[in-house]
């Protein structure tokens, strides 16, 4: 190979190399900007807008720019997200964070929910299979006789003929 | 004119004593004078109210710039349109227009019924006057919209004084759709009175059954049809002023609209079971009580500072007042139904898990938990700091996260329910009426799956989507070929002349298209996307199919506000589609910026791009261009459910029996009397 063909080689080699590295800086970039993203959607702005960080664009908010730097420049030095998110709680206050830990007094914020949905489903199906059971029994009147009822129904029904 | 006003809201307080003194002695002494006269003054109030709001608008319209409230929220150079809308800007001005609203329904209630129902009018007025008597009070000694700027002069005598300008509207509310939102929404808010009333009404006066609901459905779905407007309109103002892309971030605000429509529309599924069945009343008078109290805690939410909010201009510490009320129609709610519960006995009881009421019951059990789920995140950041004294943030991803599959939930059981018989369904009218469409359901699943739909709630909104459409269609299906067998008509005619027939039902089923419509635009949250940067004039943006130049930017001086104006052409495929021209506003009399979203709107997609301001170190332009998919699924869909709420509210014409003389025989011929014995159908208005 003569010193032409050597130098051509070289060029195309670090061409190559330099395309390369192009691309994968790119691609470490694009990776970078979706993890800050990811990122910026667990955590609120703090401008008291009550949206999450990368949501929080308004007009004049003096502090989500600054945080949306420092999470970029955390993402960038390669801190996990675990580091990333403690550090803007101990800048910012716990609020900084979007939900409720799921630990101590907060767990009762998930629980809530799942808890009124299965108690409300238990005595929804215990009330429809008691029902089911006795559904002609005739249904008990404690404070009020069966006439004095009926004689209330025909008031209302008299009074409200439209 | 601020004395004139200041002087017939006093008169509008006193009128509201009076009703509710009045009506009280009424209904003691049955005295059909003092019936009368309660009712009169119930229904002066209105008209005093109006008065005031006259006088107040007129201080907008004639720059009256010592009324403190004018101060605040207008300006020489605002508007006529607006003048009218910084109304209810401020908190003074919007209880003062929530007043308004809620003596309307009233008036409109007291002339409906006068002169009926003798037993349930005076309580229905009575507590009607009570809840005008409250927000009176607030508009007369709390937050009262006269209040005019003054100093201590000489001997202690206040010396009026007038700003040369007002400090201007905020610029969030200088656009169109503020003018008619609120409007909306506090419709919906106080219309839930009316319901509230009548069942507290019904209770106290021992009015056992469906009686008070036959009187309250249409003033419930008004209020709920209102209620419905004024959310997607919130949401729509959100997506189209606030420039974050998005139209629903959880805010207490948005929350506080939220819970009433959630149980009030429980309220309107399970008064169906009271009605065929005699059934739930229990439930359906908590759930009314619920409604309406969970109007006033919205309120108190959103207007005592106790959480945050972005709605920050119409916080003060009122909170007090509503805290008291709440506790005071809790304790009477309570009392009345500890008195009276014996009169709301069931008159039939389930006889089956699978049929029409059991669905309602789950129907009602999710929208309640959503409740829950939403009442208690909007809560607990205020009862965490109280417990632990630390805040924490219940942010969009909770709610999401809870609610997300309780939505899913509901809209599964918005496709079995109608469906499903009265008392008992069987397992072949369940494969007959749910096969097709479950099926359809799954093989839509199969196919987005296939086209990448990678999202499993998303995904799963789409198979119940389609599931549910076609649950409708089947029963509009049915029902218009036996329609068009009777009446030999087409398609469309007998499916005009099927949903006229029975409105409500009917309606009920454009109202649930018009969810599932909304649903899929919800679904489409999923695939968002968005892109930001720095922008020189010529230089590009892409995002999904569009291609974005830059062409020039302009600043314009408007008579309120400067606009700083961006020009961008839009391409797709190559070839120019349209022009964009996303702005900022800057307000000179109140120093603030606002935004004016460009979007271009499809029912594919909508490509939204925001001005977002100047980049600080390079002074360039910052463009936040979102790519959200299906959008406009949500507002068409809320556009149906009016549709269809209208529909409902249309009286049915139904097929009546009546009875005509029998032809008669030559053998009774000539006899005087005549046979009921024929029976024709015709066409009458219910």
């Amino acid at each position: 190979m003569n010193a032409k063909a050597k130098l051509t080689v070289a060029v195309c080699a670090l061409a190559l190399a330099a395309g390369g590295m192009l691309l994968a800086s790119r691609s470490m970039q694009a990776q970078q900007n979706d993890r800050a993203k990811q990122i910026g959607k667990r955590l609120m702005c703090m401008c008291g807008c009550n949206q999450i960080l990368t949501a929080c664009n308004h007009v004049g908010c003096q502090m989500s720019a600054a945080m949306l730097k420092e999470l970029n420049e955390r993402v960038a030095r390669g801190d996990s997200d675990d580091l990333i998110l403690q550090s803007f709680v101990q800048e910012y206050g716990t609020a900084v964070i979007a939900e409720p830990p799921t630990k101590g007094f907060s767990r009762i914020a998930w629980f809530l929910p799942s808890m009124a949905l299965g108690l409300g489903l238990g005595i929804v199906i215990l009330v429809i299979v008691r029902w089911a059971r006795h559904p002609a029994a005739k249904l008990a009147a404690p404070g009020v006789s069966a006439e004095r009822l009926e004689q209330a129904r025909a008031r209302a029904d008299h009074e409200t003929e439209e | 004119m601020d004395l004139f006003g200041s002087f017939a809201l006093l008169l509008a307080f006193v009128c509201a004593l009076y009703a509710v003194a009045g009506g009280i002695a009424a209904i003691l002494t049955r005295k059909a004078l003092l019936i009368k006269s309660a009712r009169h003054a119930g229904m002066a109030v209105c008209v005093l109210i109006f008065v005031a709001v006259g006088s107040l608008v007129y201080e907008f319209f004639t720059d009256n710039f010592s009324v403190a409230y004018v101060v605040a929220h207008s300006n020489r150079d605002l508007p006529a349109f607006y003048k009218i809308s910084a109304l209810w800007a401020g908190q003074e001005g919007s209880l003062l227009f929530w007043s308004t609203l809620l003596s309307v329904y009233v008036f409109s209630v007291l002339l409906t019924y006068r002169g009926k129902h003798p037993e349930l009018m005076p309580y229905v007025g009575v507590i009607l006057a009570g809840v005008q008597l409250f927000f009176l009070t607030l508009n007369n000694f709390v937050a009262n919209p006269f209040r005019v700027l003054g100093t201590a002069g000489p001997g202690g005598i206040l010396q009026v004084f007038t700003r040369a300008d007002g400090n201007g509207l905020t610029p969030l509310l200088q656009y169109p759709e503020m003018v008619i939102h609120p409007p909306n929404l506090y419709a919906g808010y106080t219309g839930f009175t009316i319901p509230f009333a009548f069942a507290l009404g019904a209770l106290l006066a021992r009015y056992p059954g469906e009686k008070w609901i036959h009187l309250t459905r249409k003033w419930t779905m008004v209020a709920w049809c209102f209620q419905t407007l004024g959310i997607l309109m919130g949401a729509h103002w959100a997506y189209a002023v606030l420039g974050w892309g998005g139209y629903w971030s959880w805010d207490p605000v948005e929350n506080a609209s939220l819970m009433p429509w959630l149980t009030g529309t429980a309220f309107l599924h399970s008064v169906m079971m009271q009605e065929k069945r005699g059934m739930m009343k229990v439930w359906n008078v908590w759930l009314v009580f619920c409604t309406f109290l969970l109007c006033i805690l919205g309120t108190l939410l959103t207007r005592s500072g106790l959480v945050s909010s972005v709605h920050a201009f119409a916080q003060s510490s009122i909170g007090s007042w509503f805290v008291g009320f709440l506790a005071l129609v809790v304790v009477v709610c309570l009392a009345a139904f500890l008195k009276n519960h014996d009169y709301l006995r069931s008159e039939n009881r389930l006889d089956s898990m699978i049929s029409r009421e059991s669905s309602f019951l789950f129907n009602n059990l999710i929208l309640l938990v959503a409740c829950i789920a939403v009442l208690s995140g909007t809560l607990f950041p205020v009862l965490s700091e109280w417990v632990e004294g630390s805040k924490i943030s219940v942010g969009p991803p909770f709610f999401n996260k809870v609610n997300v599959p309780v939505g899913l939930l509901l809209l599964f059981l918005t496709g079995v329910g109608p469906l499903l018989a009265w008392r008992r369904t069987s397992l072949d009218s369940l494969k007959r009426n749910f096969a097709w469409p479950a099926l359809a359901g799954l093989a839509a699943g199969a196919l987005g799956y296939g086209l990448g739909f990678r999202d499993f709630f998303s995904l799963v909104c789409l198979m119940l989507s389609v599931f549910v459409t076609l649950t409708i269609a089947e029963e509009f299906y049915r029902g218009a070929r036996v329609m068009r067998a009777r009446t030999n008509s087409n398609w469309p005619s007998a499916m005009i002349q099927l949903s006229l027939r029975n409105t409500r039902r009917y309606g009920g089923y454009v109202v649930h298209l018009g969810i599932v419509m909304v649903f899929i635009g919800l679904a489409g949250a999923a695939f968002n996307q968005d892109k930001q940067a720095e922008m020189s004039i010529g230089s590009t943006m892409d995002i999904g199919r569009y291609h974005l130049v830059l062409q020039t930017m302009d600043s314009q001086p408007e008579r309120n506000y400067t606009s700083e104006r961006m020009m961008f052409e839009v391409m797709r495929g190559g070839r120019p589609l349209l022009m964009l021209y996303p702005e900022r506003r800057f307000f000179p009399s109140n120093e603030q910026s606002g935004t004016m979203v460009a979007i271009y709107s499809t029912l594919r997609e909508d490509l939204y791009v925001v001005y977002a301001g100047r980049s600080p170190e390079t002074n360039l332009p910052v463009v936040h261009v979102f790519l959200n998919p299906l959008v406009k699924w949500i507002w068409l869909g809320g556009l149906v459910v009016v549709l269809g709420t209208f529909l409902a509210l249309t009286p049915s014409r139904q097929p009546a029996l009546v009875l005509q003389p029998a032809t008669q025989s030559a053998a009774t011929k000539g006899a005087a009397q005549t046979v009921p014995a024929a029976v024709s159908t015709y066409e009458r208005e219910s």
